[in-house]
């Protein structure tokens, strides 16, 4: 079974249902259908071939979505390009990738036009917004393509995706992603499209991220409409959930706190909301606890994954986002709350190891490690990144930092590389970060290691207060003793304006430690 | 008769089917009839 299965499955099942809605118009799934068989008729004429890379350069649209599958179908690998990218790492995707057609929307067309000359794998380069004189565009091979359905060989282990990781440092790393690495997740977790039951999942996470990908082929597959918006702009979400009644959203913790700070929340009549799915970034305490209370009806589930594991590999349930019960229980699920990423998914397996990569007691902190059928087997042509995060036996280290209770439930305690050892003794930057989040003058807050002569290193709080609220350094150092070991309480404090984040709401550290890393640093 | 868009279990082996084209017949597997499930949405992360 491969990923184009999903498509032919729910159309079969459901063709007159709308599969997307994007910008006031509607796609049903037999419409995909029909459009996905012309565009990969139109890229049989263009020469692609099983394996050829297909670029996309867009924000998210109905194209995205047709485009994808119209690869899938001919065995090429979709290779969807982050459109916040500065031209100097798209030239290196584009080229890493030796990606042959690139779809581009209009925007980036200037950009793309001055690195094509570098760029000698791309043979054509395709409008998908636009019908610019002397330049392909997309509705053009659609309409002039048959719509013949395609029927070519595809290996469920060959590579449908590769996903460049929007990693905070460095190059980013391509992932290679596999047909049967999203079949396994969707067939475990997604109900089938079914004639009786209709869902609505609104899509703001980008396309070129694994979690955007997971939503479009889960809505797929499960016969739901995949509702999209561009970017997320949080007036345009809230009128979005009530005109489509949509009925599941995922959302980013900042996106979260956006919305359920807006002004105009009570406004809109958000019943049909069952499902809000957070991740990819720390939930902030305050922000969940909030969240749960302004929307009653709605299921939480906070999920966990990178691209490396093609999606979700831990989920904390709607279930542990009731709190009830007598008091151990009560303070259980809090503590859950605070900082746990749930149980391991079925088809995965998580361990928790020290440094040499033995596995470690419950309750102690160390590496999370995965492995299972979705797990990437290493990056694109790059066996020296590959042998620094997989084991020989198929072991993923995450790079993130967590322990395991009693009853199987992980917690993140922060990235390995954001760690503090202050004489001897490890600081989760995310523990003293959930006990800041609870100030209720601190807007946003992260923890940084800064040199200390005599400690090695010591934590420095950055810290953003809410609108016009004032404190002193001493008064948040003070804060934190009381809920924190003596050790752990952050020993010097910077107030900025706001912190930096990348596009999915983690924060900068590095840019952190750059900027604000020195001992001696004075706010100005 | 199978139904459209529904999912059928096996009692003995555990096998699911998921009809895309209905038909007359009822489905069968392991000498004995298969099982119409309930539709249950779960409550996918995403």
């Amino acid at each position: 079974m491969n990923t184009t299965d999903f498509m032919s499955i729910a159309n079969a099942i459901c063709p007159e249902r709308d599969v997307v809605v994007f910008e006031g118009k509607r796609w049903t799934f037999a419409h995909l259908n029909e459009r996905v068989n012309r565009l990969s008729q139109a890229l049989i004429g263009l020469e692609i071939e099983h394996g050829d890379r297909i670029g996309m350069l867009q924000v998210n649209c109905n194209q995205y979505v047709e485009a994808y599958f119209a690869a899938a179908k001919l065995g090429a690998i979709f290779v969807p390009l982050n459109f916040r990218a500065k031209a100097d790492e798209l030239s290196y995707m584009i080229a890493n990738a030796q990606t042959k057609i690139l779809f581009v929307g209009s925007k980036y067309l200037a950009m793309v036009d001055t690195l094509l000359p570098q760029l000698s794998t791309v043979t054509d380069c395709v409008i998908v917004d636009a019908d610019v004189t002397g330049r392909l565009y997309y509705e053009d091979l659609i309409s002039s393509s048959s719509s013949d359905e395609i029927v070519s060989e595809i290996g469920d282990e060959d590579t449908t995706i590769l996903m460049y990781t929007a990693g905070t440092t460095g190059r980013p790393k391509a992932v290679p992603l596999s047909h049967s690495g999203f079949v396994s997740y969707v067939l475990d977790n997604v109900a089938p499209a079914d004639p009786e039951i209709e869902e609505k999942n609104l899509l703001t996470v980008p396309l070129y991220h694994v979690a955007g990908i997971q939503a479009m082929l889960a809505a797929v597959y499960g016969g739901r409409s995949l509702v999209m918006m561009k970017q997320f702009e949080v007036k345009e979400w809230l009128e979005t959930v009530e005109r489509e009644k949509v009925t599941r959203a995922m959302l980013v913790p900042t996106m979260l706190k956006m919305i359920i700070d807006d002004p105009g929340f009570n406004r809109y009549n958000l019943e049909s909301l069952k499902i809000i799915t957070y991740g990819a970034a720390p939930m902030p305490f305050e922000v969940i606890k909030k969240a749960i209370k302004k929307l009653p009806g709605v299921n939480f589930i906070n999920a966990y994954g990178q691209t490396e594991t093609a999606s979700t590999i831990t989920s904390l349930g709607p279930e542990d986002h009731i709190i009830e019960g007598t008091d151990e229980e009560r303070y259980r699920k809090l503590k859950r709350l605070t900082s746990s990423i749930g149980k391991p998914l079925s088809d995965v397996e998580v361990k928790i190891v020290d440094e040499a990569g033995n596995p470690l007691p419950l309750l102690e902190v160390g590496e999370i490690m995965a492995k299972g059928p979705r797990i990437m087997t290493g990056y694109w042509h790059d066996e020296e990144k590959t042998a620094q995060v997989m084991t020989k036996d198929g072991w993923l280290r995450t790079g993130d930092k967590g322990w395991m209770d009693e009853a199987g439930y992980i917690y993140l305690a922060g990235r390995s590389d954001d760690m503090i050892i202050r004489g001897g003794e490890n600081i989760s930057p995310a523990e003293v970060e959930g006990v800041l989040y609870s100030h209720p003058k601190i807007e946003d807050a992260a923890i940084i290691g800064i040199p200390d002569a005599k400690w090695g290193q010591a934590p420095r709080a950055i810290v953003a207060l809410k609108k016009r609220e004032v404190a002193t350094p001493e008064e948040i150092m003070e804060y934190c003793r009381s809920g924190l070991a003596g050790f752990k309480r952050p020993r010097s404090v910077i107030f900025v304006d706001s912190l930096p984040r990348n596009q999915m709401g983690k924060v900068l550290k590095k840019e952190l430690r750059e900027k604000y890393g020195e001992p001696e640093y004075k706010s100005s | 008769m199978s139904q459209l868009g529904k999912r059928y279990r096996c009692e003995e082996c555990g096998t699911e089917m998921l009809c895309t084209k209905a038909g007359e017949e009822d489905l069968s597997c392991c000498d004995k009839e298969m099982q119409l499930q309930e539709p249950k949405p779960l409550p996918s992360s995403d």
